[in-house]
């Protein structure tokens, strides 16, 4: 009995960890370590020997190994109650309301979905839609406005006749107000007049205009070749598919002779 | 907790059932809000908390480990998100472990009314120790004793050596001990 509450109180001091308490209470542990001198020397080398509590003060040792072994068994009893609170209520039916707003991506095709209906709700996709609808219409089909037979050139041309005649009127009246208020700076400014300089603007729109004709010809004829390959493709399948009757025409002769 | 058959729950989540996924969060609710509050101190703060880890699970949910590594993995998903969330609370910026000090700093351990309330129970007795430990022997004795984790499984989750964890884990029940006993005569003594 002796030797084996020794071997109980030394297991639970070396390590409590795996054998909290030993089996032993407080009163035990007391009245073991006044009457087994064996033990309280060992006790005494233990506290010595181990440096992680060498620097535990005088008396510390014994009250830490009884608040260990006395308390520890009911509290590990304890503690596996705390693995569970209540959050309260509403909590999951609050995390199930979160989580069904904001569905996770599962796969490729699933995440394909989610960013392709994220890209459409936005507000501006209608415009970006628009804008390459335009674009690729204008790259297929040329300009609309031109095959109207109403571009910036006709637009330029037109206004520049119409207003040519207030413009000339608004011209003179700006000049002779410099003459007459700013004579000096007038003279100045007066250039001789040189060659007749188009509007950049309209060079620009007009170069932009024989890019677009060129990229529409060279894409027509893309397709127009494509076409007629695909064309002459399927007619050669219907063919094999298909073949000419020539069993009448056959017969037609026998007929006729 | 009712008994659940957790492998089907799992496979179930994971295929993207809904209804599995409800049964999930009723059934891990309770655990999830207590590692919360064990890390936060505040029901508040740990309902917050607990609902981030329960959408990082649904985020993630294509990507659950099977079998035996299921809960240790939730453990750690759920204690990365809770370190996260106290250095967000802290305003720090969030790095991929926290070490033993950094987790001193970042743990508040001041009561608040809500808790001191709490605390007159047995359990808020329990918890009121647990929060006078240190941030690493608080988190070894949750993980171990109060989820009943292996060692080994908390030496991975907290991502220090076994050793370490035999050690602490020892030291922290004395410590534990010790103030649960502390705490129980100041209680009857007043």
């Amino acid at each position: 009995m002796i030797a084996s509450t020794c071997d109980a109180l030394r297991a639970a001091v070396i390590d409590p960890l795996e054998r909290p308490g030993g089996g032993l209470t407080r009163p035990d542990v007391a009245a073991h370590l006044r009457n087994c001198p064996d033990c309280r020397d060992w006790l005494e080398a233990f506290r010595k020997g181990t440096a992680a509590w060498e620097t535990e003060p005088s008396g510390a040792l014994a009250d830490r190994v009884m608040a260990a072994t006395t308390g520890l068994d009911d509290l590990l009893r304890e503690l596996p109650a705390l693995a569970e609170m209540d959050p309260g209520p509403g909590f999951a039916e609050r995390v199930l309301l979160a989580t069904s707003q904001s569905p996770a991506p599962d796969g490729w095709h699933t995440r394909l979905a989610a960013a392709w209906w994220a890209l459409v709700r936005r507000p501006r996709f209608a415009w970006e839609v628009a804008y390459v609808a335009i674009v690729c219409w204008v790259l297929i089909f040329g300009n609309p406005v031109r095959a109207w037979e109403w571009g910036a050139s006709t637009v330029t041309a037109a206004a520049r006749e119409r207003l040519s005649g207030p413009v000339s009127e608004l011209g003179a009246d700006v000049e002779s107000w410099r003459q007459r208020w700013m004579p000096g700076e007038a003279q100045a400014g007066s250039a001789p007049p040189g060659p007749r300089v188009e509007n950049p603007v309209v060079q620009a729109w007009q170069a932009g205009a024989r890019q677009i004709e060129r990229a529409r010809a060279s894409v027509v004829r893309i397709m127009e070749a494509a076409w007629t390959g695909v064309s002459g493709w399927i007619r050669r399948v219907v063919d094999v598919i298909f073949p000419p009757r020539t069993e009448p025409d056959a017969e037609a002769a026998r007929s006729a002779q | 907790m009712d008994p659940i058959d957790l492998p089907t729950i799992v496979d179930r989540c994971r295929a993207g059932d809904g209804p599995a996924w409800e049964a999930f969060v009723r059934h891990f609710q309770g655990r999830v809000f207590a590692l919360a509050y064990s890390y936060v101190g505040d029901r508040e703060d740990a309902r917050d908390l607990a609902q981030e880890i329960f959408l990082r699970l649904y985020e993630t949910r294509a990507q659950w480990l099977a079998g035996d590594e299921f809960l240790p993995w939730l453990f750690r998903v759920a204690r990365n998100r809770s370190v996260d969330y106290l250095r967000r609370k802290k305003v720090r910026t969030p790095a991929a472990t926290a070490g033993e000090e950094e987790m001193e700093r970042l743990v508040d351990t001041a009561p608040t009314a809500e808790t001191r309330v709490l605390e007159s129970d047995r359990r808020g007795l329990l918890h009121a120790a647990l929060r006078g430990l240190s941030a690493i022997n608080r988190e070894i004795v949750v993980l171990r004793d109060v989820h009943g984790l292996s060692v080994q499984q908390v030496a991975s989750i907290l991502a220090i050596p076994l050793g370490t964890v035999k050690s602490r884990a020892s030291r922290a029940r004395i410590e534990l001990a010790e103030r649960v006993l502390a705490l129980s005569r100041g209680r009857s003594e007043t």
